[in-house]
Formats: C-alpha cells, structure tokens, sequence
C-alpha cells in the first residue's frame, strides 16, 4: 500500500488523514508481532468487555468512533477512528490519560512501537498511516461536544412536551407572543413528531 | 490539582545563573522598555556583538525584588542563527515550526484577514529579523544605563543593525489598553520558583527550560549541540495592536446601563478592570481583592464554577488557562510564561472615536514547546472554542473574530449569547525566537568560520 498524501493547503506540515467538515479520519496498519496475536487478541477482548472503553470515550471527548480490528490471519492489526480536529494536537494529552494505556496495551504488540509517552510517537503513528479514499459522515458540522450537548437538548426538550403544565402554556393567551415568533414556530415544528 | 506546591522538584536541580533572567523574571511594576529587532549582515560582526552584549546579559534570579533592576535580554530568530554561521546539522536540530518562523505559521494560529502577515509592519516576518533585543527597567534612568551596553556594542559593530525598535511602558495602574489589570497570573516551575496560584502546584522545569523533563516525563527535544540547546528556550514575541474604542462601542451597545457595561467586560476578560478575578468576585469589582497577590489568583474553576455561571468558560483568562474546569485535554501540558508590556498612548477615559494612535501590547510567551504551548493555546484555546464544548467560538478579547463571531455567556435562566463579535486585536508582526542560556550565547559568540 502507498501512502496518498493530501496537497498541503498550508506551510504546516500536515498529517495524513481525510477531514470532511469538522472531522478527521484516522487509520493506521500496524504488523503484530510474532506469537503475539493472542495476546492482542485477549487485550482486546478485555477492553471491550470492561465497558471502559466508553469511559475512555467520554474523557476524550473528541473521539466519535473507533475500532481495532486483527486481519490477515492474527498477523496485521488496524485500528480506525474519526475524531474532532487535528489528531496530533491531542496526542499529548491523550497519552497523559487512561486512553494513554489502552494505546500502550494494544500497540505493545506490534512492530516498532515506540511506547505512547515517546516523544517520537507522533510520526510512528503517521508513518503507518492510510488515507482514506473517501471519508464522509452524516453530520460534518458536529463536533462529539455538541452531538453530547443536542442530545442532552433533545432529550430534555421531549421531557418538557410530556408534561401537561407545558400543554396548557401553549393554549394560554398570555404566550401568545412568544408563540408567534419565528424561532419558538421552529421550535413547535420539530414538536409536532 | 491540589498536589503539595514545592518549589523545588525532587531531584531537579536547574541550572538558574546559566539561564537569561528574561525568561524568569517578573517585570518590574511600574516598568519601562524598549524592544529592538536586529539585522546581521555579517557572521563575524554578529557573533562579536553577541560578544559584547554578554556582560550586560544577565543570568539567574538575582534580586527578589524585581523591582530594583534592570535587565536586558538577547534572543535570535532561525534567520538569526542562521545568519552567524550556527552548522546546518545544529540548525536542522531545531523543531520545524521554528526553522519556518511564524509567519509561515499564519493559518494556523489565526493570523488571516487584516492580522496577514502580508499586512504586518516591516521588518515583522521578512528573513531580516535575526536578533531581538529586550531591555526592561523600573523607570527611564535605568532603562538608559541598561542601554548604554548595548548603544556602544551596537557602535563597535558594523555588520549589525537595528532594523525596528519600540518603546514600551506600563500605564496608570498596570492596566492594558482595555483598561484591565495585567500581569497577575504566573506559573510557578520546580527548582526555579513559585507561582502565584497557590492552588497549581509547579510545572515541570521541562515545559520552560531545555534539558529537563516536563510533564509528559520526556525532556523536551532540545537543538544540538547541547552547550547550543540546554538552558534555553522559546519565545513568541508578538505586536498586537487593540482597537479600544471598537471594544469601548461594542460593550456599549450591548449593554444598557454602566453596571451592566462593566460586567459585560469582565465576563468577556474573566477579571474587573482592578485584576479581581469573577470566580471570587462574580458580580462586582473589588478593588482591594484585586490589589492583593495573596487572593487576587488563589482559586480554580472546578469547585465552585465548572458550569461558568460565575466566570464564562470562554473569558479571556479561563480559555488561555483553564486551571482545574472540565476541558478537553490536559491543561498542564499548555501552560505558559507571558511577559505583556504595553506600547503607545492610553485612549483617554470616555472616548468612544478611535483616534487613529497605534496603542497595544507587545506579548512574548515563553516555553519549551512552541507547538503544544503557544501554537496549541492559540490555535485551540484562542480560536477555536470546542475544548470547553462551544466549537466555533473564539476568545472574546484575543481572538481573530470577523464581525459574526460569538460567546456564550452562562446565566440564570438562560445563557446570554454574544452576537456580532468583531476582532479587538490585530496582529501586526510576530517572530519565533529562541533564547540562548548564558553559555550558549559565548558558545556563539566563539564560532569559527
Ligand atoms: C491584546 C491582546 C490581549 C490582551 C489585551 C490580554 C489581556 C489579558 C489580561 C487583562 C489578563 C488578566 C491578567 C492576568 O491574569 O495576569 C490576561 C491574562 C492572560 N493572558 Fe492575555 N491578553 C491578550 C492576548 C493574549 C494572548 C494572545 C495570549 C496567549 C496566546 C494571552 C495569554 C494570557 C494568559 C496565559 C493569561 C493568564 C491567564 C490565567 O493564568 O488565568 N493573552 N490577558
């Protein structure tokens, strides 16, 4: 596989990885290391079944999904993810963290890894990147932090629409103005269903 | 957050005379300045002013009371080193966001539409700038004695020439040109000093001097050979220039009486004019708490204020220091040293009209890590606003805003929302510089070739 490097639109240099609104794919191919792939595929194992991984989610706050797949018969690994921003920004502060050692864990297995507190981190990760052919979501303009804090929103909202008091505000005349203005007609729109 | 503040970390013994006493120092109070930016023209000639410039460069901590000296500091850009014959293979050890300057960093800090560098005043971010030069001092007599070194080096040298220079000074009541108190806020560093949060126990002395681990537990990549690298550091030295009366209108017409006109500003700062931080003081200023450098940055945001009620989590001080508020990331690794003098006229008390007078102030940030202290505190932190959950938002005060931009003020019942935000702060110049210790400016001063 060859690298496909995107144009810089900038003298920084730049990273790999396909961004599509706010968001930038990440995908690395990595060689396990001989007699190893068991012991990567029990690593694995117990970090999906502790539901930490979850945790980790939460105190990145910038990841949207990732997943660590074993292929080619136990002897290559990918691991693929789309996150908020530039990737490399983070990488410091994500070491400094549990997401550090869930790194540290999968990645000891394979080739060349230089450890996640290796100041030379950075460019390994890039060195055994792909960029993807075609990277799109559904939702370019949302950030982790805001699809947390809309449904947070949301669900807030339809609590509010389950309850009578909210109903009979509605019929109230005293509303009426509010009711009329173009930003609460929005808001009534996407109450309807 | 509350691990035991020690001024001295275990077993980290720094180096403190080798480094400049500009990296370390707190300004004087009041203070005088002038920053000079410098053409070599000529290896030999560079290296001999460098020479001379030595007994005049201090190094260490040598009063308590910054006060009662003066001091002056000698810092080169890349074109800099470049130009007085530094070996390539020294060169290509410094990280690469320096070898290209800021300039060519530009997009990635924010500095676009009229903070261009294209529009910035010369000699800001042409390959003339090699060397910068900051003398600082308590009053004018000082800052003279402090300069007659170099005036007679500068003399003795042909080959090198001041291409830039500005005088700086601190305005009535230490405040900036917005009218706000500045210079409260320092990070304390182990084995150099404390800070003046009691409740942030000292950084690193890796994330400010080369040749130390910092906080990821790594030394910092540091240029070579190491006579060159260790005991320095980085600064980013900028010219912004503030449109105080555009600042002045815009909490005006956003706000309906006086009262409310200040607590407009102070939710935009994160402090009351008198330096009174609002997490102590959210609805009012306080003028003794401001005064007072026991209380006046003794708090962090979590306990009391994690949802910004109090203080917004996009104010000026909170974005560029988030302290122990729920953010994304770590804030230890993004910390930073600023040493802020202002230049040019106050804009008289009242007046709304820009009068045209070019008024400011002249940031130099200090850390070990370009990249993660400066370049991440402004590209992440300043313009952009996702890390406290406002993606989009930018610093109300130092962010580079084109007339749409907006902040979220928290409050009972709702949040108010800034519309409209305009940019306060252009940028009109800026160099990478890198801060040679004591030993590495004779080690330069003594090249061959
Ligand atoms: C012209 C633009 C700016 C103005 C008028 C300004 C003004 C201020 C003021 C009034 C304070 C409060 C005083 C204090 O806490 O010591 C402050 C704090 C601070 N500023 Fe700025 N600033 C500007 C730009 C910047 C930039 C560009 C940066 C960094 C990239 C920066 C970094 C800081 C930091 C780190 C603090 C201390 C925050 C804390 O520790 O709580 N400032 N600034």
């Amino acid at each position: 596989m060859t690298t496909e490097q995107e144009t810089p639109q900038s003298t920084q240099p730049k990273r790999p990885g396909r961004t599509d609104g706010v968001m930038t794919e990440f995908t690395v191919f990595t060689k396990i290391k001989p007699e190893e792939a068991d012991a990567l595929r029990e690593d694995l194992a117990a970090m999906s079944s502790q539901g930490d991984a979850r945790q980790a989610m939460e105190q990145i706050g910038t990841l949207h999904s990732a997943r660590h797949v074993m292929f080619d018969n136990g002897t290559r690994h990918m691991f693929a993810s789309v996150f908020d921003g530039s990737w490399d920004s983070y990488i410091d502060d994500f070491a400094k963290t549990a997401v550090g050692e869930r790194f540290e864990r999968v990645f000891r297995h394979t080739e060349g890894f230089p450890g996640i507190k290796d100041p030379n981190v950075k460019d390994w990760f890039a060195a055994q990147q792909q960029t993807a052919g075609v990277f799109a979501t559904a939702y370019p303009d949302l950030t982790v932090q805001q699809v947390w804090k809309d449904q947070r929103v949301n669900q807030a909202f339809q609590e509010v629409l389950d309850t009578p008091e909210f109903r009979a505000a509605l019929d109230n005349p005293a509303n009426a103005a509010l009711l009329a203005t173009p930003a609460f007609q929005k808001l009534l729109n996407e109450a309807q269903g | 957050m509350s691990e035991a503040a020690s001024t001295s970390g275990p077993g980290v013994s720094v180096e403190i005379d080798d480094i400049q006493s500009g990296a370390l120092h707190a300004r004087p109070s009041p203070y005088v300045g002038r920053f000079f930016l410098l053409r070599i023209d000529d290896r030999h000639a560079g290296r001999a002013m460098l020479g001379r410039m030595l007994p005049a460069t201090e190094g260490g901590l040598p009063t308590v009371n910054p006060d009662q000296g003066a001091w002056v500091t000698v810092a080169l850009t890349f074109q800099g080193l470049r130009a007085l014959g530094v070996p390539q293979e020294s060169l290509d050890s410094f990280p690469p966001e320096f070898q290209q300057g800021m300039a060519a960093r530009a997009e990635h800090l924010g500095d676009t539409g009229e903070s261009d560098p294209a529009q910035w005043e010369k000699p800001f971010g042409t390959p003339d700038v090699h060397m910068g030069i900051v003398a600082l001092a308590p009053d004018a007599e000082r800052l003279q004695k402090a300069l007659e070194h170099e005036r007679a080096a500068l003399q003795e040298t042909p080959g090198v020439e001041i291409i830039w220079q500005q005088e700086v000074h601190q305005l009535p009541g230490g405040r900036t040109s917005f009218g706000f108190r500045d210079g409260i806020s320092h990070p304390g560093i182990e084995g150099v000093g404390s800070g003046t949060n009691p409740h942030e126990a000292p950084l690193k002395a890796g994330e400010f001097i080369l040749g130390y681990p910092d906080e990821t537990g790594n030394l910092p990549p540091m240029p070579q050979p190491e006579v060159l690298g260790r005991n320095g550091t980085y600064l980013a030295v900028r010219k912004l220039h503030t449109k105080v009366a555009a600042w002045r209108q815009y909490l005006r017409s956003n706000s309906s009486s006086p009262e409310e006109e200040g607590l407009l500003g102070a939710k935009m700062v994160g402090r009351w004019p008198s330096g009174a931080p609002l997490t102590l003081s959210p609805d009012h200023d306080d003028e003794a708490l401001g005064a007072d450098p026991h209380r006046n940055n003794a708090f962090g945001y979590k306990e009391n204020d994690d949802r910004g009620l109090k203080c917004p989590a996009g104010a000026h001080i909170r974005r560029i220091n988030p302290r122990d508020a729920t953010i994304v990331g770590a804030t230890r690794l993004h910390r930073i040293i600023r040493r802020g003098t202002s230049y040019g006229p106050p804009l008289p008390e009242g007046v709304l009209e820009d009068d045209g007078a070019d008024r400011g102030l002249i940031g130099v940030f200090i850390g070990a890590h370009l990249d993660r202290q400066f370049e991440f505190i402004k590209s992440e932190w300043v313009e952009d606003g996702n890390f406290i959950g406002f993606s989009g938002e930018k610093d109300p005060v130092a962010g580079h805003h084109d007339g749409t931009g907006t902040m979220t003020v928290p409050a009972k019942p709702v949040r108010r929302r800034l519309q409209n935000l305009p940019s306060f702060v252009v940028t009109r110049g800026g160099e990478y510089c890198f801060l040679p210790s004591l030993s590495a400016l004779r080690w330069l001063s003594e090249l061959k070739g």
